[in-house]
């Protein structure tokens, strides 16, 4: 776009009056590589059109793992005036809450050695992933009605399904206040109720990982990180429950919105205020999806577990601690330069610095744990919140490397069982439902993770504490 | 007929037919090939009824409702016995069969839905997330 203007070294803005709807600024956090990369597609278009939100306040932001999406981009942060600013479910996304949860085994990558592929195929046999229904937890009901209000909280206390530790080391505690089954359709509840503990297609993933290397040692020993460790790294969300909730709120407020006398340039970002009953409505679903993905990623860690248990040992499975889980896809009342917004993060991650409340307390003097995921073939990096993230990004940074060839186009580069043969030749051990979805993520088909986690440390929004290399993978 | 369009993070549809009928029918096509059932089991048959106030928004509703039918029943619908069109609503009876379809399709989006006749032809896009 013409009207890009470099404000720093990682740092790009186009200006409120570059478009005559625009409220706001929308900037980019980027490098010169990463922006050719982000011209390349429809990104700062829709970035730009995030700018026309009715009670957007100070500027539209853009992750430096920026792809375009639609409504928002994909990795697009936008916060809105509370209580009578929109809420879009556009600037969330229909995988509500999907996100990344961290596992740190007790034994390390030799230590488990031979019996890696064995390990990866028990996690494979209990955690469904892709094809077809079922395998998870069943839920109707009361009983799904409590996931949705307290989230994995009731897995603990019904189900004894994980621990009060897991709890405390996530985010939000797993619960986002305000959550209302009512507001969930019957046809959602549809989707959901036999998904649980389930991971799904696309680039949904349950990976073997070892620490590689140590940048941090205080934050690693925060985090419970040490170098040769065996990590699980578990990325998944609401499944079809959270998918129907945004469906349903996407046409419900796209009926609507000439009520409220807003005008949009893009239907997908279609919004309500806060305060109205659609916007309360879906904000109290959202809420319950989110609460619905912390659970499936809570009984995830728990089948993940049940597998160490089987192949290492039930004392190796009950010494597996959780890192943090970090949601990627939310909107959230936070309060930023001393005002209560609602922050809209699609496909970006919070990352609140040393001494936020809002983090547990074994982090609080270190700053709250961030995980990006690189692809099956490279690296992960765990980060730690920086102070320049509140400064900056309403408490933000990216939450992957960021796709840069569509599913097509890395399949014509490549077939499922080559990319299968080249990982396994990389000692990475495979497990994938399907050979066309395997090839659709291959990692020439993402941006290099290593320069986007260069720009946020750069930039001040997070910094490194630890990277990890990728031994088994199992995929839908 | 159908035809996917590039991408970098989802999936874009661009279906074209001679009636807005056979726009409705490209879109069982296009789903078949994309959810990749395999399907083997005995032939089933299921009717349903929507509506939406505009032919693209019903659209929307339609692959909504072929990617609910496999990710809650496993059913892939193969083609359209019966489709009538009225004014802001549709009943069809689509058969096909019960497989292992993904659970590729999250939704459909609103994000450049378009249904609309041109030169003599329907033609309408709608961008899937996966």
């Amino acid at each position: 776009m013409s009207d890009l203007r470099r404000i720093d070294e990682t740092l790009w803005e186009i200006p409120a009056d570059a478009r005559p709807d625009m409220r706001v600024p929308a900037r980019v956090f980027a490098d010169a590589e990463l922006l050719a990369a982000i011209e390349a597609d429809r990104s700062l278009e829709q970035l730009v059109n995030m700018t026309t939100l009715p009670g957007v306040v100070d500027c539209a932001l853009a992750m430096p793992d920026i792809h375009q999406g639609y409504g928002f981009p994909v990795g697009g942060v936008a916060a809105t005036e509370v209580p009578d600013g929109v809420v879009s479910p556009g600037g969330v996304g229909y995988d509500i809450n999907c996100g990344v949860r961290l596992l740190a085994a007790p034994f390390s990558a030799d230590e488990l050695d031979g019996d890696r592929e064995a390990l990866v195929h028990e996690i494979s046999r209990a955690v469904p992933a892709g094809t077809g229904r079922g395998g998870g937890l069943t839920l109707r009901g009361a009983e799904l009605d409590g996931v949705l209000v307290e989230g994995p909280r009731a897995l603990v206390d019904a189900h004894g399904i994980g621990t009060e530790d897991d709890l405390e080391l996530t985010e939000s505690g797993g619960r986002l206040p305000g959550a209302d089954p009512s507001a969930v359709s019957e046809r959602a509840r549809q989707r959901g109720a036999d998904q649980l503990g389930t991971v799904g297609s696309g680039n949904h993933f349950v990976e073997l990982q070892e620490v590689e290397r140590i940048y941090d040692d205080a934050a690693a020993a925060a985090y419970g990180l040490r170098a040769g460790q065996v990590t699980v790294l578990v990325h998944s969300g609401s499944r079809g429950l959270g998918h129907q909730v945004c469906t349903d709120y996407v046409k419900r407020l796209d009926g609507v919105q000439a009520r409220y006398g807003i005008e949009l340039p893009d239907r997908q970002l279609a919004c309500a205020p806060q305060s109205s009953p659609e916007g309360r409505a879906y904000l109290g679903a959202m809420a319950a999806a989110a609460n619905f993905a912390w659970a499936n990623r809570h009984a995830l860690a728990h089948g993940v577990r049940g597998a160490i248990a089987r192949v290492v040992g039930p004392r190796a499975a009950e010494e597996t601690r959780q890192v943090y889980d970090v949601a990627h896809n939310v909107a959230k009342l936070e309060t930023h330069g001393g005002r209560e917004v609602c922050v809209h993060r699609k496909g970006a991650t919070r990352a609140f610095p040393a001494g936020s409340g809002d983090i547990p307390a074994a982090h609080r003097h270190v700053g709250q744990a961030v995980f990006i995921p690189g692809s099956m073939g490279t690296w992960s990096y765990v980060l730690a919140g920086e102070p320049g993230s509140l400064d900056r990004s309403f408490g933000t940074t990216c939450h992957g490397a960021g796709r840069l060839l569509s599913r097509t186009g890395a399949r014509k580069r490549i077939e499922g069982a080559e990319l299968r043969r080249q990982l396994e030749a990389r000692g990475i051990v495979v497990r994938s439902t399907s050979n066309k979805g395997l090839a659709e993520e291959a990692p020439f088909a993402y941006k290099d993770v290593e320069r986007v986690v260069d720009v946020v440390e750069r930039a001040g929004l997070a910094r490194r504490v630890a990277r990890l290399r990728p031994i088994g993978v199992v995929k839908g | 007929m159908h035809r996917w369009v590039e991408h970098t993070g989802e999936l874009e549809l661009a279906l074209e037919g001679a009636d807005e009928a056979e726009v409705f029918v490209a879109a069982v096509a296009a789903l078949n090939e994309l959810l990749d059932g395999s399907a083997e089991g005995v032939p089933e048959s299921r009717a349903l009824a929507l509506r939406s106030p505009e032919r693209a928004t019903l659209l929307a509703d339609w692959i909504g409702e072929l990617v609910f039918l496999a990710e809650t029943e496993d059913f892939v619908a193969e083609r359209v016995d019966m489709l009538e069109l009225g004014p802001g609503e549709l009943r069809a009876v689509v058969a096909g069969r019960r497989g292992r379809p993904r659970h590729l399709v999250k939704a459909v989006t609103y994000h450049g839905l378009e249904f609309r006749a041109e030169d003599g032809r329907v033609r309408a896009r709608a961008v899937l997330d996966v």
